[in-house]
């Protein structure tokens, strides 16, 4: 997880508002093309899921993105999407073909998690107040949607016990 | 127009395993793209045949998904036909250095304008397992069940030892690392390659995956690798298989004239002594008597 070529003393709260809405962006398109590596193997479940988190990243991205637009309506953005690795998205390994919705949900919790440290991580840096403030918020966005992911694992029922990683569904040949 | 990462992916859905490292390459791919600012139609991405080699599919520039071991040579003839495309090739460590390895030295000493991308995953993923030419001796596959006894091919020594101008590491586990070198790659002017770790979670080593790689690499940078020391670089690459050096092992300092720069030094050479229009019909008409009669 890292952000590149950004001082974060000298964030203005326009560029945290662009570096959030990108974070948002990132982790919702990370969950869809988790959602379709699922839809591509079968597993209507984890798909599902996935959905949701997309779902989720949306709404938040969007309410971030209508603030940023009412602050500053279109002053061009300093943060671009290449500057960010993985910030709250899952990493691409973290997928397996025949993963369980408690294992799609653990990892997504993994990333809330991670999304939690990274905003508190900064505060430190972050000489705005006002930039410090949204940090904060954002943090304890993360907190709130820690409990949701929580929330929705404990309505699952027990795994199986198998491994996903003992089970393959891979590319035919060519 | 300044192009993003996403707009360098194409609405074609992977059919890799999840999990596999080839999602990471893809997406430092995009990144990369976006960093140079070339536009999609202006790239050529050629491949041969694997898993791995699936990857011009998942992007909007034009694709060709070409023949096992020979995406080199079809790439090499795409950018002599048409010098202003931006060539990028991929494939496998099977692709690359078993059945296309005698590819590869050619490619080098022509010294043509092109990246390649090898996502070496010790192994032939597409064809379920098998032995691949940098599997570790001992593996034990369904083609060496007893273990390998053959030495691996070393790949970055393989092309550092022909002349490669650009070399370079990295793996998926470093996402800002991969992209930054691939940037690099497609900048250099002449041959470049990349040799990516992307691990196969299906039939890879288990002890191989990107968070074995998280916890061993190391970027040559905060090694204090100079990048200009060829050397210090092959030294460096003898570490392949039992370290993970990531970021660049060698730049040429100087870089050396592209196959293209010399055709066109060769044709400006010749053009001086190139003879008349009329005296060249002249010997034209006075030949075709000679042999008429
Ligand atoms: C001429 C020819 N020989 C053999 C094959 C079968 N084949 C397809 S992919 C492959 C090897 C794939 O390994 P690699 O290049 O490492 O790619 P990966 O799938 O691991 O990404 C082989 C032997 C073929 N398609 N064509
Ligand atoms: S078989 Fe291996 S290389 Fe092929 S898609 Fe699956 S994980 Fe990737
Ligand atoms: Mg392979």
């Amino acid at each position: 997880m890292s952000v590149q070529g950004l001082d974060y003393g000298k964030l203005s709260l326009q560029d945290a508002l662009d570096l959030a809405v990108l974070i948002e962006e990132e982790a919702k398109e990370r969950y869809l093309e988790f959602a379709d590596q699922m839809q591509v193997h079968h597993n209507p479940e984890a798909e599902s899921f996935f959905r949701f988190m997309a779902g989720n990243e949306e709404k938040h991205r969007a309410e971030l993105a209508g603030r940023r637009q009412r602050l500053f309506a279109d002053a061009p953005s300093k943060v671009s999407s290449a500057m960010l690795f993985d910030v709250e998205a899952p990493e691409y390994d973290e997928a397996r073909a025949f993963m369980t919705p408690r294992q799609a949900m653990e990892s997504a919790l993994g990333c809330e998690r991670k999304a939690h440290e990274f905003f508190a991580g900064l505060l430190d840096q972050i000489k705005d107040p006002s930039v410090k403030e949204l940090f904060q918020e954002l943090r304890d966005e993360e907190v709130h949607h820690q409990a949701l992911v929580k929330r929705e694992l404990l309505r699952l029922p027990p795994d199986s016990g198998l491994n996903p990683d003992d089970f393959a569904d891979e590319p035919v040949a060519q | 127009m300044n192009c993003q990462p996403k707009d360098f992916k194409s609405d074609l859905k992977p059919i890799w395993c999840p999990g596999c490292g080839d999602f990471g390459v893809v997406q430092a791919i995009y990144r990369a793209l976006a960093a140079v600012g070339r536009l999609p139609h202006d790239i050529a991405f050629v491949s041969g045949i694997g898993c791995s080699s699936r990857i011009p599919g998942y992007t909007t520039a034009y694709g060709f998904n070409s023949v096992h071991g020979r995406a080199l040579p079809i790439a090499q003839g795409l950018k002599i036909a048409n010098p202003d495309l931006l060539v990028l090739v991929a494939g496998g460590d099977g692709d690359g250095f078993s059945i296309g390895g005698g590819h590869v030295a050619h490619a080098i000493r022509r010294n043509i304008d092109l990246t390649y991308i090898v996502m070496d995953n010790q192994i032939y993923g597409l064809t379920k397992g098998q032995l691949s030419p940098t599997s570790k001796q001992g593996l034990q596959t369904v083609t060496s069940s007893l273990g390998s006894l053959e030495q691996p091919v070393n790949p970055l020594l393989y092309v550092l030892s022909y002349g490669a101008p650009f070399v370079a590491q990295g793996t998926p586990a470093d996402m800002a690392g991969l992209a930054a070198v691939i940037e690099e790659a497609i900048r250099f002017p002449g041959f470049s390659f990349v040799n990516v770790q992307s691990p196969c979670v299906t039939f890879g080593e288990d002890d191989w995956q990107l968070k074995q790689h998280k916890a061993v690499m190391k970027s040559l940078q905060s090694l204090g690798h100079d990048p200009a020391d060829v050397i210090a670089a092959m030294r460096l690459a003898q570490g392949y298989g039992h370290e993970l050096h990531t970021g660049v092992f060698y730049r040429a300092p100087q870089p050396p004239p592209t196959y293209d720069a010399l055709v066109r030094a060769r044709q400006q050479e010749q053009a001086g002594k190139a003879l008349p229009r009329e005296r060249v019909l002249e010997l034209f008409a006075a030949k075709k008597k000679e042999t008429a009669a």
